[in-house]
């Protein structure tokens, strides 16, 4: 299916380490990474998101978020966030 | 008699003490008196003085009253009555009801809160059907949403409780994620987000190599988002790390070609690049054909439509019946591709959307192509009467010999034959002028393949075409009888023709004798002609930038010549990798870039660096060498 073969091929860019996609709650659903990472990132990045979100929004209500890309030393985590989901994707690109 | 006064009462209670019998049998002595007086209403009299305005009104209500008080005495209108009210016992009623439990409740509205909650009605139907599979599991999902208000309340959740238990839940509901998740990975909407996504990761990893081809400067060694455009002065502020600086410092640099990336997947691999081309109206997205040109391998042709954004995926992937030969976009419908086939067909497709939509097919023409379409060509005619929509035509050259325009006809394609390319007898040759031309007598086909064409870039009615045997005609797409004029050089099939872009009446061919030639469209006899190995030149191309430059490529490397700098070596040469043949290539329309599609299904993309770029002088080049050509007789080829 076009869905599988686009996540596998994202999977083996370089430097990608792992992809997250979390429902609505908080919980993930799918994930690469082991148990504790994934319950990690995926607490935190909610909490981002809905900020990042009611921010967009309350700027101007017709508006909407479609993408959040977060840059540190060490990596990037790039979100995708959607109504009922969301799909985080870490990525080391020096590596 | 008790006087009950009510206020009072309070006292006489608080005063009851035991009676005893001695007490009983005491004389008691009782004194009355009169109590004060207790003044219940008092109203003085008010004094008006005799000067007063109303003081006659009032005098005269004085008067009606004395007289009223005097009738009153026996008077039937007053009548004395008194009367008595009971008071009747007081009770005493209690009532006790439970405490009422309060909640507290607050919610924290938004703007685009309350925007949402006016929109809903109309978005209720859609909410409503994912509702309906969650409802199988209501306690689950109660836990799940208790789980995430204790994640929420324990704060910068690192807590080893709060997260094992997250981890209990997280594995526990193996049932519900997994609906959830097939929910989500059919909606299309996912599919976009994952498109999106590639495409940032993507661009991360290709970074510098994709800002090497918008010319942007490259900062080695910081992670820098493409989105931010540094200007680099000499003198950079704060940021640690080289520039590379894009103009030469102090000493020229030999020009060179530079790697930048292959676009390349597993679907191309091991199978060679025929055709390339740029859509009209976005100049970053590329076609590229895929065919096996020798009729040994036959599989089935394929086509890719590849962006800058992802070079390992194409965008589009069209399949086709058989081997692709030749492709072009459009210039009026941008997203419309036509595409020739080694079968012989014809097909238009429209590479806008996802699921492609194969347009039309010339499967049905009655009088279409038996062989291999080699070259396919949209071209707009201009109009001078009719205002600003150019019209547009697809023409085609075959190995059969014919070149056909085609238009669109009933959902079909329908063609008209422009132009037969008859055999020409070799012995017979004129200089200048029309010829006459006579058919051969044998038995087979009197016609020769058509290899290539190329249609003037000023007057489209004019166009050239390259055949088998070497020959290049001149024709006028209003004259499908006679060739304006022949061109003899070569002595092996013309594989490309091209117009200069920017110097009139010059073009180029290329043939598998080894040489290109560069011709003048007066003269018949080509003006230069170039060699540089022995092998056969597949693909040429002018430099859409700089008059004198132009690109060709043989199997076994790419060759960059440069006109002003040297007109007996090419001023690049990039061999190919071993085990590999290029076949085809194209200039980029707004970078120094060359893309090279190889027999491997690679496409590469190189930036040309340090080329001089004196454009002006190509015109004056040509008349130069072509005033020496007629005074000495010297032939290079």
């Amino acid at each position: 299916m076009l869905i599988e073969e686009t996540l596998k091929r994202i999977q083996s860019q370089k430097g990608v380490q792992g992809i997250i996609i979390v429902n609505s709650e908080g919980i993930p659903i799918k994930t690469t990474l082991d148990n504790s990472s994934t319950v990690q990132y995926a607490g935190l990045i909610h909490q981002l998101v809905m900020k990042a979100r009611s921010t967009v929004r309350d700027i101007d209500p017709q508006n909407d978020l479609t993408f959040l890309r977060v840059r540190s030393k060490k990596n990037e985590i790039m979100i995708a966030p959607d109504k009922d989901y969301f799909l985080i994707v870490i990525q080391n690109p020096s590596d | 008699m008790s006087i009950n006064i009510p206020d009072v009462q309070g006292k006489r209670d608080a005063m009851k003490e035991l009676v005893t019998e001695d007490m009983l049998k005491e004389v008691i002595e009782v004194y009355i008196s009169e109590t004060d007086s207790i003044s219940l209403l008092d109203i003085p009299s008010t004094f008006v003085s005799v000067d007063a305005h109303d003081a006659e009104a009032i005098i005269e209500r004085n008067n009606q009253y004395a007289e009223v008080c005097r009738n009153r005495m026996g008077n039937d209108k007053y009548v004395d009555r008194s009367m008595q009210t009971l008071n009747g016992e007081a009770k005493n009623k209690q009532v006790q009801s439970d405490s009422i439990v309060m909640v507290d409740t607050a919610a924290t509205v938004t703007a685009w809160d309350m925007y949402d909650t006016y929109i809903s009605p109309e978005q209720d139907e859609t909410v409503c059907v994912p509702q309906a599979e969650r409802a199988d599991y209501p306690e689950v999902a109660v836990d799940t949403s208790r789980g995430a208000e204790k994640n929420m309340s324990v704060g910068s959740s690192t807590s080893s409780v709060a997260s094992s238990l997250k981890e209990q839940e997280a594995l526990g509901n193996g049932l519900n994620a997994e609906s959830e998740l097939q929910l989500i990975m059919l909606s299309e909407k996912f599919q976009h987000l994952l498109l999106v996504t590639e495409r940032s990761i993507l661009g991360n990893v290709f970074q510098p190599k994709l800002a090497a081809y918008r010319e942007l400067p490259i900062l080695e060694g910081k992670l820098i988002s493409i989105n931010v455009m540094i200007v680099s002065d000499s003198d950079i502020p704060m940021k640690p790390g080289t520039v590379e600086q894009r103009e030469d410092t102090e000493s020229p640099r030999p020009p060179a070609v530079e790697c930048l990336w292959a676009f390349s997947c597993e679907l191309s691999r091991g199978r060679s690049v025929s055709s390339m081309a740029w859509n009209k109206k976005y100049p970053d997205l590329l076609a590229v054909g895929y065919g096996e040109l020798d009729s040994s391998n036959q599989k089935p042709g394929l086509v890719c439509c590849w962006s800058h954004k992802n070079p390992t995926w194409p965008e589009r992937v069209i399949y086709c019946d058989s081997a692709v030969t030749s492709l072009d976009f459009s210039f009026n419908n941008p997203s419309q591709l036509a595409v020739g086939m080694q079968d012989g067909s014809l097909v238009i497709y429209n590479v806008q959307s996802r699921n492609q939509l194969c347009v039309v097919s010339s499967s049905e023409c009655t009088n279409k192509h038996l062989a291999p379409v080699w070259q396919i060509r949209w071209t707009q005619q201009d109009l001078s009467l009719t205002g600003e929509e150019k019209l547009e035509a697809l023409y085609t050259v075959a190995a059969d010999g014919k070149i056909c325009k085609w238009f669109i006809c009933n959902n079909g394609l329908d063609c008209i034959e422009l132009m037969k390319l008859k055999k020409i007898h070799n012995t017979k040759k004129k200089a200048g002028g029309n010829k006459t031309e006579k058919k051969t007598e044998s038995v087979l086909s009197a016609l020769s393949p058509g290899l290539c064409f190329d249609f003037h870039p000023r007057d489209s009615s004019i166009y050239l075409v390259g055949t088998w045997e070497g020959l290049i005609h001149k024709c006028s797409s209003s004259n499908s009888q006679q060739f304006l004029e022949t061109y003899r050089k070569h002595f092996c099939p013309v594989n490309c023709i091209i117009w200069c872009p920017l110097i009139p009446d010059v073009f180029l061919s290329c043939s598998s004798d080894w040489t290109i030639q560069l011709w003048k469209q007066d003269h018949l006899n080509p003006v230069l002609g170039f060699s540089s190995t022995q092998k056969a030149v597949c693909d040429i191309k002018w430099s859409p930038k700089c008059a004198t430059v132009f690109g060709a490529v043989n199997e076994g490397q790419l060759e960059i010549w440069d006109l002003n700098s040297s007109i007996l070596d090419p001023v690049i040469v990039q061999p190919a990798a071993p085990g590999v043949k290029m076949t085809s290539l194209l200039f980029a329309t707004q970078t120094d870039c060359v893309l090279v599609g190889d027999s491997d299904g690679q496409v590469t993309v190189y930036q040309l660096k340090n080329l001089t770029n004196i454009c002006e002088s190509g015109a004056k080049v040509i008349n130069v060498t072509l005033a020496n050509r007629h005074n000495t007789t010297f032939f290079l080829s």
